[in-house]
């Protein structure tokens, strides 16, 4: 086990997996000559040569389209897209033709594609640049949705998803590339549809993903010292998602909060939700909490910013609730 | 019967009330809206009122008491008969509490609070409190809310489980009457009793097999049709005289029930369910008659004219897939009842009521559809007795339908799974 950053984590899985497969390529704003705007690619371009880490124009739809094509003629491409929010231009050729190629060939067809992009709020970059989208993949039944919270998932599941055959939406977090974690030394690899718990706990079954997963981690230390211990579970690829997992800690505890830090309308924790109180119902003592991001546009005002997304203090509230304790009857009173 | 007084929930929060005066002594008389006692909390005293008229045969606590809150005051023997004063029927008891509510309304400018009462009659809980409380025999409403709105919550379950020592109420339904008919338990257990209704020619022993194999926790209750196994014929001939006759007795065991029912007894489960007096939480029906017309007369007249063991084994074989799945037990038991009494006799009378040749005299399609809670059909692939397609089309869309790989007794070819299919509709019908 080494102690290293989730974006070098990232960087190993690329790499391992260049060496190991000359099909990978990578292209994206700012990679090559730059190593990314995140340091993810450093060193690539000396190493792999400008034909499998090329830089592009700012140009996200033309990015997208080589990827999906590339990947259906049978190569394992990796487009970076700089913010989750500039996916949107490209859209089409992952909604109507990555998502529905193996469907619509009979299974002929893969695409075996992998956009790694980041998103979510950090540093006051405003509403085109703080988004947190991951619903809109998780609606388009076709895509796998990565979302990695730990240096070690983010290689595992990097890596996983350059050797499976789906077109894949990874999405990082802006606040997560400088975070540090233990990755296992040698191969690693963490396959799709295993959450991981992230801590046991039996009062309260806290789900949550990317950066909040950290931050949930803070709110269950919190409450573990007013002697409430919450089990903290990290899908970590929202589709497939560990459905299994889930159900069986709701069993156990009886209680649920999900986090995200996308808008609350629409979003995933909503969908989770709906599959608690279906298949759980008789196990849940209280409503199924959420904590999630306001409707609004991410404000640029760095305080209102935070206002805008999920707080340690929003996450110890809800388990409160759940847990019919006090701080929930004064708050409702 | 008996009807149980509170003591009022005299406050949010607390559990305790003092009796500082009781109006009535043992063997009195009370008519509905008398004043019974007087109890008292921090802040205020309250009138209890009855709720009804009988005489006081038991008064748990004197003047003075400290009083735990929604325990017994004053219990009242009415005309009706006697009943275990502990009360084993939950629905007098959700019948009670809310009796009081309402007299407890009528003093209310001291605000005293039935916790869990909101004024529209239902008990607010999450569901898995009530699952708890259903599983454990306790009466959800009796017990003290502390969740958001006064809700029951799991906490305040297992607190009134653990004061009424563990199992709050165990229902043994088969120990508290003398019904009419031939009734046996075949599993103890807590929560509503599953009943199971065997089919035509059937008797109690036909469920073993499926019983071994049911994981629920519930306790389990078979009846002996009238004219079967060792309950009398019925009263009354026909169909609707069958189901009268099992009425009647599933009334005096408390009427509510999840039943189980192959084939005519499914019949008989689903016209239960228009009876009064009788719940039907949920209903599992094996291969039901009474949907659509047809019964293979030929076995039944096979059935009933076999003289040998071995004419009665041919005849049996039919009612399976495969024939090894008819134990040799159950058709030596059947032989040797028929050898030991009138019964075929009895049964050919009760098939002349109700089949005319390959024809079912009897449906009860309407009850089926009428019928709102989980209902879920089991039919055999290979049923040579009812044709299934022809259930098929009599079953509801909101039924579920599982076909198996089996002839008229699923229940006995494929245990394991009937039994899950079973524990489904319980839970649910919870």
């Amino acid at each position: 086990m080494r102690e290293i950053m989730y974006r070098d984590a990232l960087r190993e899985a690329i790499d391992e997996e260049m060496a190991r497969n000359h099909e990978v390529f990578i292209i994206g704003e700012g990679i090559a000559e730059r190593g990314g705007s995140y340091k993810v690619t450093e060193g690539l371009l000396a190493k792999y040569g400008a034909k499998r880490v090329r830089d592009t124009p700012i140009a996200e739809a033309g990015m997208i389209g080589v990827g999906v094509g590339a990947a259906i003629a049978g190569g394992r491409p990796i487009v970076e897209i700089l913010y989750v929010d500039f996916a949107m231009l490209g859209m089409d050729m992952i909604v109507n033709q990555a998502a529905k190629f193996r469907l619509m060939t009979g299974g002929e067809g893969r695409v075996p594609f992998v956009m790694r992009s980041q998103g979510g709020t950090g540093g006051g970059v405003a509403a085109q640049h703080s988004q947190s989208l991951e619903a809109l993949f998780y609606a388009i039944p076709g895509l796998r949705v990565v979302m990695p919270s730990t240096p070690a998932d983010a290689k595992g599941l990097l890596k996983y998803s350059l050797r499976q055959q789906d077109p894949v939406i990874f999405l990082e977090h802006k606040h997560l590339y400088m975070t540090k974690g233990l990755v296992p030394d040698g191969e690693h690899i963490v396959e799709f549809g295993i959450g991981d718990i992230k801590r046991e706990g039996k009062d309260v079954t806290m789900i949550a993903w990317s950066n909040m997963v950290p931050r949930t981690l803070e709110a269950a230390a919190a409450l573990s010292k007013q002697g409430i211990e919450v089990e903290v579970i990290d899908p970590r690829t929202l589709v497939p998602l560990d459905k299994a997992m889930i159900l069986k800690s709701v069993a156990k505890t009886k209680r649920v909060v999900i986090v995200q830090e996308a808008a609350r309308r629409g979003g995933v924790a909503s969908d989770i939700a709906s599959i608690i109180q279906h298949d759980a119902f008789f196990d849940l003592d209280a409503p199924v909490e959420i904590v999630a991001g306001l409707d609004i546009p991410v404000p640029f005002n760095l305080a209102l910013e935070k206002a805008s997304v999920p707080q340690t203090d929003d996450i110890i509230a809800a388990a409160l609730r759940t847990l019919h304790l006090p701080a929930h009857l004064q708050a409702a009173e | 019967m008996l009807e149980t007084i509170l003591v009022p929930q005299v406050g949010q929060d607390l559990t305790e009330a003092k009796i500082v005066a009781l109006h009535v002594k043992l063997g009195d008389t009370v008519k509905r809206g008398d004043i019974v006692a007087e109890v008292e909390s921090e802040k205020a005293t309250f009138e209890v009122e009855a709720f009804a008229n009988g005489v006081v045969t038991s008064l748990p606590y004197k003047v003075g008491d400290l009083a735990t809150v929604l325990e017994p005051l004053v219990i009242l023997e009415s005309a009706g008969g006697a009943k275990p004063a502990t009360g084993t029927n939950p629905k007098n008891d959700t019948a009670s509490i809310q009796k009081q509510i309402s007299s407890n309304e009528k003093i209310s400018t001291k605000t005293p609070i039935v916790e869990n009462a909101p004024s529209n009659g239902c008990v607010r809980s999450s569901p898995l409190a009530r699952r708890i409380a259903q599983s454990h025999g306790l009466d959800i409403g009796r017990v003290v809310g502390t969740g958001p709105h006064r809700a029951v919550v799991v906490r305040d379950v297992e607190e009134a489980i653990a004061k009424s020592g563990g199992q709050a109420l165990t229902v043994n339904a088969a120990q508290t009457s003398s019904p009419r008919l031939t009734i046996k338990t075949l599993k103890n257990g807590v929560g509503t009793p599953v009943m199971f209704l065997h089919g035509f020619g059937g008797e109690i022993a036909a469920w073993r097999q499926l019983v071994m194999a049911m994981t629920i926790t519930n306790p389990m209750i078979a009846v002996d049709l009238p004219g079967h196994g060792a309950s009398p014929m019925a009263a009354k001939s026909g169909f609707d005289g069958l189901v009268d006759e099992v009425a009647a007795t599933l009334r005096s065991l408390g009427g509510e029930f999840h039943f189980v029912g192959h084939s005519l007894g499914a019949a008989i489960a689903v016209a239960l369910s228009a009876q009064t007096g009788i719940v039907v939480k949920s209903l599992t029906l094996i291969a039901p008659a009474g949907l659509g017309a047809t019964i293979n007369g030929n076995f039944v007249s096979g059935f009933l004219s076999a003289r040998s063991e071995a004419a009665l084994a041919a005849q049996m074989r039919r009612l399976v897939h495969d024939f090894k799945n008819i134990p040799s037990s159950l058709v030596g038991a059947t032989f040797a009842a028929r050898q030991a009494s009138t019964i075929v006799q009895t049964q050919g009378q009760i098939a002349e009521s109700l089949f005319e040749g390959s024809t079912q005299l009897f449906s009860v399609r309407n009850e089926l559809m009428n019928f709102k809670g989980p209902c879920r059909v089991i039919l055999g692939r290979r049923d040579a007795i009812i044709p299934p397609a022809e259930t098929e089309l009599a079953v509801p869309a909101h039924a579920a339908l599982h076909r198996v790989e089996a002839g008229h007794m699923p229940f006995l070819e494929e245990a394991a799974l009937v039994s899950r299919l079973i524990a489904q509709s319980v839970r649910s019908g919870e």
